[in-house]
């Protein structure tokens, strides 16, 4: 019997008088021991289904089918029998460590009142002296070195991956025999991601727990999963064990969920041509420091970037990679001349009426104004170039048909596009007046893989049309290592390896470069072997976020939050 | 202590000493341009012209206004904020008597604010757009747009009418014996006192003018605290606590109260202005003998010493009140003692 039974699970949602089919005769079962992931993009049902199993879906949601744990029908249970499963039966590690927390209470304090009341519906009464030594015993078994500390501090005093292992020992806490993570380490770098799922693999291995993984990261799955489901509109479309599904997907869906993984090794590699025109803009020797002119404190500050010297040519996509906090963003504000450095040098060629820069942000939800259409917003940067009335309306047209959407989405407001239709709309804002050279920060990271790999193609194809000039911000690698015809690697503010994808990814010089690649969740074991090797210690040594580290996040928020 | 910490003190400081002297200024040569002569006014019409000359040269009118501010405020460092031209005692005697009535009304006033809005804003959250909501929604929006002068009036002719010996004028029963100090807070010192009987009474002569004053700001509060519950309700902290099974009582009592009472005690810092304004018309109305009595005359008379003290006064209760909400807030909100980003 699996320790974890679904069947037939349906769930609908209604609100202002209409119903939305969520979830679809969704069965599968968890064994005991076992690891299984749930795959699918956004909307596909994967967190609706998790919800549902531990019981935290919205009061308008209507749910029909049969969810059986260890033989007990879960469904059938009265809402004081379910929530004394959890925590002991199924356990969540939260997929955001940044909002998981109240930001107005202690670390502690969420542990001591989250362990009380199970405690409380086990019919056990614990003293404050013993749940703190339980909840410092826990923290220990996630790795944190400081328990202590991290009982004490606020949330904001954590780094996001001091944050995530606590959402972990949160998970833990009641030695549950299922553990479900929706999405763990997403939302933080590379590095720490890897760290981790490392932790989540370990945890689960030696306590014996079953892992339902929840993601649309298909790297991820590779490393923490056995068995895989793939859900798509609320449906699961294909399943079987994971070297199965991966190596011969029968679904079409699958297969293009595959496909639009961008490979780090192998023969799908893309290698984009080197650019050898006249350079564009040359940085040399630049830094910048915020914050130093306060009242008190002259001379200190943040130093963002240090003795950075880069240059970009006509033609070529330059990209600038590193982790959160890196200065990736500063340098790319300086190179647009929004921020002035505080020494060194930018040259740029204004040779000609075009404008230099524009920028394509990473999140259209947010970077469009959800009150204008998207007429309303490319006239803003229209009538900054002088076109007006007839002249921006046909400018518009085409706009838009470069950015290969329908005339009609003109009248569209933010809301009524997908995620992808949004970014193109930004991508059409930032061409509208012109710009020799596009600046596109993490312009995928906000998408889905498979709108991601279209975006990415029009991208290329603009390029090829228009003869712009890219530079990109990202932390994705393995979307650099395509989309890139050289590459810049910034840690701590200092650029440390630059070359073309195709060499630094074969013979990566700088130690952090081969932690960085050797972080990446690829697809496919052939790849995994083609990465470069790293020691333990090496990768310890250039985790972002170390115990002694304080919020980067919090700088990067700063830099790059208006 | 931490450099950044002394440094926004001070800078906190030096502002409100900025506010103060510009505010200073600003009403000092306002009621100098505005038209009437107050050594007139003060002696009335039947006074010849060489005692109006006698008495604007006393009070220093014939001299320059910056000349004359210089002075003033050279005095007010000291203590000394000039005699009032109709009480014809120094004003900072006056300030003592009125102010601790308007104070008392104003306590209580913020205190009815925080006793009625936050629950009700708590409990709208909760029943969204149920009836219980639209209710609230209605009294908020009442207490919004209706003026305090007319609540002030309804109140009490409602006391007049349907509620017999319910006093309506005044402060206090003035056949009872009222304590003398130590605050000039009616409530307090009667406590102090053990006089109960003044207890009461003074009690039943602030219920209604002090929940004139609240109705504005109830609403507004009670608005402002439901849709910082509900904005909060959706975040994912939330989610972690009830995915924990940690009761629902608990993540609204403890964990949204707290997360959502930034939103309301900011604004509450904000109404502070108005119920000040407010305050004037009121304790006309209910005949309360307080501090904005007192500057209501003294704006009808011109007296210039009294009209300056207190607008410095207000402005300076303004400030503080302020002072006070961000320091409840930084001990709410770690994030703002450390200038954090939030």
């Amino acid at each position: 019997m699996p320790l974890l039974d679904v069947q037939d699970l349906n769930i609908r949602f209604t609100g202002y008088g209409r119903t939305a089919h969520v979830l679809r005769d969704v069965s599968f079962s968890v064994g005991r021991g076992e690891r299984v992931a749930l795959i699918g993009e956004t909307g596909s049902g994967k967190s609706i289904t998790a919800k549902a199993i531990l019981g935290t879906l919205p009061n308008n949601a209507s749910t029909r089918g049969g969810i059986r744990y260890d033989g007990l029908d879960v469904m059938a249970m009265a809402p004081r029998e379910r929530d004394r499963l959890k925590g002991t039966a199924f356990s969540i590690i939260m997929q955001d460590p940044l909002s998981s927390f109240n930001p107005v209470f202690r670390i502690g304090r969420h542990l001591d009142d989250i362990l009380y009341y199970a405690d409380r519906r086990q019919g056990r009464v614990s003293g404050a002296q013993d749940r703190k030594a339980r909840i410092l015993e826990v923290l220990r078994r996630v790795q944190l070195s400081d328990p202590e500390r991290v009982y004490g501090a606020w949330p904001f005093e954590l780094s996001g991956g001091m944050r995530q292992r606590v959402l972990i020992a949160l998970a833990l806490l009641h030695h549950p025999a299922i553990l479900i993570a929706d999405e763990p380490g997403t939302a933080l770098d590379v590095t720490t991601q890897d760290e981790i799922l490392r932790l989540i693999n370990r945890l689960v291995a030696e306590e014996g727990l079953s892992l339902l993984m929840i993601t649309h990261n298909l790297g991820v799955v590779r490393q923490t999963a056995d068995t895989v489901l793939v859900m798509q509109h609320g449906r699961i479309v294909e399943r079987g064990p994971l070297s199965q599904v991966f190596e011969a997907p029968e679904e079409a869906y699958t297969k293009s969920l595959m496909e639009a993984v961008p490979p780090l090794y192998g023969p799908r590699v893309t290698d984009q041509p080197v650019s050898t025109q006249a350079p564009i803009i040359t940085m040399t020797g630049v830094d910048k420091v915020y914050g130093s002119g306060s009242m008190l404190r002259r001379g200190a500050g943040h130093r963002a970037v240090t003795d950075v010297g880069l240059t970009v040519r006509e033609g070529e996509i330059f990209g600038l990679a590193g982790e959160s906090g890196s200065g990736k963003t500063t340098v790319a504000r300086m190179l647009m001349g929004l921020l002035e450095p505080t020494s060194g040098t930018i040259e740029a060629d204004r040779g000609g009426p075009r404008r230099l820069t524009q920028i394509v942000y990473q999140n259209p939800g947010t970077s469009l104004n959800p009150k204008r259409t998207a007429a309303q917003t490319l006239a803003v940067p229209l009538a900054h170039v002088g076109l007006k009335g007839a002249q921006a309306r046909a400018r518009m047209t085409e706009l838009m048909s470069l950015v290969k959407l329908p005339e009609s989405f003109l009248g569209k407001y933010p809301h009524e596009l997908s995620g992808g239709q949004k970014q193109r709309v930004a991508i059409a804002r930032a061409l509208a007046a012109e710009p020799r050279v596009l600046i596109l920060d993490e312009p995928t990271s906000a998408l889905d893989v498979s709108v991601q790999k279209t975006v990415i193609d029009l991208l290329l194809q603009l390029r090829e049309d228009l003869g712009l000039t890219y530079v990109i911000i990202s932390h994705d690698l393995s979307l650099m290592r395509n989309f890139c015809s050289r590459l810049a690697i910034m840690r701590q503010g200092e650029i440390i390896e630059d070359g073309t994808p195709a060499e630094i990814f074969a013979a990566p010089r700088h130690p952090y470069t081969r932690a960085l690649i050797a972080a990446i969740p690829v697809l496919t074991d052939a790849e995994e072997a083609l990465k470069p090797e790293i020691t333990d210690a090496e990768r310890h040594r250039f985790l972002v976020t170390s115990d002694t580290d304080t919020n980067e996040e919090g700088h990067d928020h700063v830099s790059t939050g208006h | 202590m931490r450099a950044d910490l002394i440094e926004a003190i001070l800078r906190r400081l030096l502002g409100f000493v900025l506010v103060l002297l510009v505010l200073s200024l600003m009403i000092f040569v306002l009621a100098r341009i505005v038209p009437g002569d107050p050594a007139r006014m003060a002696l009335g019409p039947s006074a010849t012209a060489e005692q109006v000359t006698a008495l604007q040269q006393e009070m220093g009118l014939d001299r320059p206004v910056l000349v004359q501010y210089a002075s003033y405020l050279g005095g007010a460092l000291q203590g000394d904020l000039g005699r009032s031209l109709v009480t014809n005692r120094p004003v900072i005697r006056d300030v003592a008597e009125f102010l601790p009535a308007t104070l008392e009304l104003v306590i209580i006033t913020i205190a009815i604010m925080i006793v009625v809005a936050i629950p009700l804003g708590v409990t709208t959250a909760r029943y969204r757009d149920s009836w219980i909501d639209n209710g609230g929604r209605v009294f908020s929006l009442i207490g919004v747009t209706i003026p305090s002068f007319l609540f002030a009036i309804g109140l009490q002719l409602l006391a007049a009418n349907f509620i017999p010996g319910w006093p309506i004028l005044g402060r206090v029963d003035r056949t009872l014996p009222i304590p003398d100090g130590p605050t000039g807070l009616l409530l307090l010192d009667s406590l102090v006192h053990g006089q109960g009987a003044v207890f009461v009474d003074a009690a039943q002569h602030l219920a209604f003018p002090a929940l004139a004053l609240a109705m504005a700001s109830i609403g507004q509060i009670t608005r402002i605290t439901r849709s910082a519950m509900i904005e909060n309700q959706r975040k994912d902290h939330v989610l972690t606590l009830r995915s924990f099974g940690v009761p629902d009582r608990v993540i609204v009592f403890r964990y949204l109260l707290k997360l959502s009472s930034v939103a309301p005690l900011t604004i509450m810092g904000l109404e502070f202005a108005s119920l000040i304004g407010n305050a004037f018309v009121v304790e006309m109305v209910f005949g309360w003998g307080g501090f904005a009595s007192y500057g209501l005359t003294a704006i009808l008379q011109k007296d210039l010493n009294a009209l300056m003290a207190v607008v410095l006064v207000s402005g300076l209760f303004f400030i503080l009140a302020n002072l006070v909400i961000d320091l409840i807030l930084s001990l709410i909100d770690p994030r703002q003692r450390r200038g954090a980003p939030a």
